[in-house]
């Protein structure tokens, strides 16, 4: 029992025994680690961007002009039930002329005796999918109406928006993984380097006598301990970062976004960090041992 | 206690020693001569199995060296006490921690551990000392931080390389004596030296070591 105290307070000890390889090592530990915190939070927070983008799309349809304002409400009706269409709101024909007066400064009514205008509808769409969305299959669906005229749209831009987003998210999975492979592969061979600077302590320990369990088990406590130490670093420093973006989009963007940071993530991060600390400094200690 | 039969050794450029045949009873203090490079360290390692044999078998204290595993190895070394001709201190802990290693590793009380620091640290004169890095002794002393280091966890065998390399005369004498006194506790010793001049006279069996063959005197 004293031997497994000992054994574990070595462990730490020798964190601040290697103070300076103890520092680097958790020092490009924290750069991987919140380099992949900052992916993985950019992963969560990047369908808000197109979701708010979303809220920006805007069909406007015109109905023919013999269409009253009770028949538009029932047309109307029709257009919501159709797939990827979120809300539809009319604008009735005496609704057109407050507009048309807004715009132009002349009572149209007045001006002509009648009214011209037609009644309306400004549609918004389906916000919250995380999958592409084919603006024309709407517009198809809504032409198929016959008292339907005329149909507004932005439709290059949004097939813009969501063609390059639909890019980037197919692309985002293959480049997280890249990124967190380079992070493991920097976290195992940073503890695998502060094992072999200390081949020394091992070669003399095993000529004391000491059996391979007592040489490795200090290794391994130092390495989860400076893996767990990095690893709860990283979180005031994501959160910071979450914050401080957040301030910038709102003091110099029109955007109204705030992302949002999950602790799920530290948490994966920490228990990832701390098995492959375990390992790396494991394999790192027996690879010294005869 | 020690016991080699047709031992043969070459080091890979060659050098190496050639059937050596030899014994040392327990409770035995036996001295090894030879010019420096006959070979002397070489035959200490293959002792604490640092090395194993080419040919030929090496015993200690029931343990021998043909197929011999990691683990018997390990529990061998743990029965012998050395001192290193380049004393092989760690360097990232004091003085006390380096003597109270073999302790830990032998996984004595943490409370009986300070005295027998102690005891061992007065035996070989280097009281006061205990907070002292490697860096922060001088040669000699280093080179008793590393006989403390052996004997304090009183072991059966007692291998001593050229421990007085880096002591004056009368150290050198002192520690000789010493020696003998952890001997008469019934300590098997064999000590490495290339000074006759300090262990002739002494009544000891001595082994003799020149161009790789072994001689007693
Ligand atoms: N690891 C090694 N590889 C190759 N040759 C070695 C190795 N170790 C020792 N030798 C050679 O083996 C011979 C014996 O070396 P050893 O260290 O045993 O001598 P020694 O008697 O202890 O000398 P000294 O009195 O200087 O300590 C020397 O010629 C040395 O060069
Ligand atoms: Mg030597």
């Amino acid at each position: 029992m004293d031997k497994f105290f000992y054994l574990i307070t070595e462990g730490v000890k020798n964190v601040w025994r290697h103070k300076v390889t103890a520092f680097t090592a958790m020092f490009s530990l924290f750069v991987a680690l919140y380099i992949v915190g900052v992916l993985a939070t950019a992963g969560n927070n990047a369908h808000k961007i197109l979701y708010y983008l979303r809220s920006k799309y805007k069909i406007e349809v015109f109905f023919k002009q013999d269409v009253s304002n009770e028949q538009a409400v029932g047309i109307i009706h029709k257009i919501k039930k159709i797939e990827g269409i979120r809300s539809a709101t009319i604008i009735e024909k005496e609704d057109a002329i407050r507009i048309f007066k807004d715009q132009f400064g002349e009572n149209i009514e007045e001006l002509l005796g009648y009214n011209p205008l037609p009644a309306s509808a400004v549609i918004n769409i389906e916000r919250n999918r995380r999958d592409q969305l084919v603006i024309e299959t709407m517009i198809k669906e809504i032409r198929k109406i016959k008292q339907v005229d005329e149909i507004r749209y932005q439709g290059n831009l949004i097939n813009k928006i969501e063609r390059n987003f639909k890019k980037m998210m197919d692309y985002f999975p293959y480049a997280s993984i890249v990124i967190i492979l380079i992070s493991i592969l920097i976290i195992y061979n940073t503890i695998k380097l502060s094992v072999y600077s200390r081949r020394d302590l091992i070669e003399t320990l095993q000529l004391i006598g000491a059996s391979r369990t007592f040489i490795k088990f200090p290794f391994v406590i130092e390495g989860v301990l400076i893996g767990a130490i990095s690893a709860i670093l990283v979180a005031p420093a994501l959160l910071f970062s979450v914050n401080a973006m957040n301030y910038v989009i709102s003091r110099f963007s029109s955007f109204n976004i705030k992302i949002s940071y999950d602790p799920m993530i530290l948490f994966w991060m920490l228990v990832t960090v701390v098995l492959i600390a375990l390992i790396g400094s494991y394999r790192a200690a027996s690879g010294f041992l005869k | 206690m020690i016991e080699f039969q047709n031992a043969s050794y070459a080091h890979n450029k060659g050098y190496g020693l050639n059937n050596l045949n030899m014994s040392i009873d327990e409770g035995e203090f036996t001295f090894l001569i030879g010019p420096t490079g006959s070979g002397k360290t070489t035959l200490m390692r293959l002792i604490y199995f640092d090395i194993i044999p080419d040919s030929g078998i090496v015993k200690i204290n029931g343990f021998s060296s043909p197929g011999i595993t990691q683990k018997k190895i390990a529990m061998a070394r743990q029965s012998i006490g050395m001192v290193f001709q380049d004393y092989k201190l760690l360097k990232d802990r004091n003085l006390f921690d380096n003597v109270a290693l073999p302790l830990h590793v032998l996984g004595f009380k943490s409370s009986e551990i300070p005295d027998r620091v102690d005891e061992a640290l007065d035996l070989v004169g280097l009281e006061g000392k205990e907070g002292h890095y490697p860096y922060e002794l001088s040669g000699g002393e280093q080179q008793r931080a590393s006989l403390a280091r052996a004997i304090i966890k009183e072991p059966d065998v007692l291998l001593a390389d050229e421990p007085t390399g880096n002591l004056d005369p009368v150290s050198s004498f002192e520690l000789v004596r010493l020696l003998e006194t952890i001997h008469e506790t019934g300590t098997t010793i064999l000590m490495a030296s290339h000074n006759y001049n300090l262990i002739k006279g002494r009544g000891r069996q001595i082994l003799e070591l020149k161009n790789g063959q072994l001689r007693i005197r």
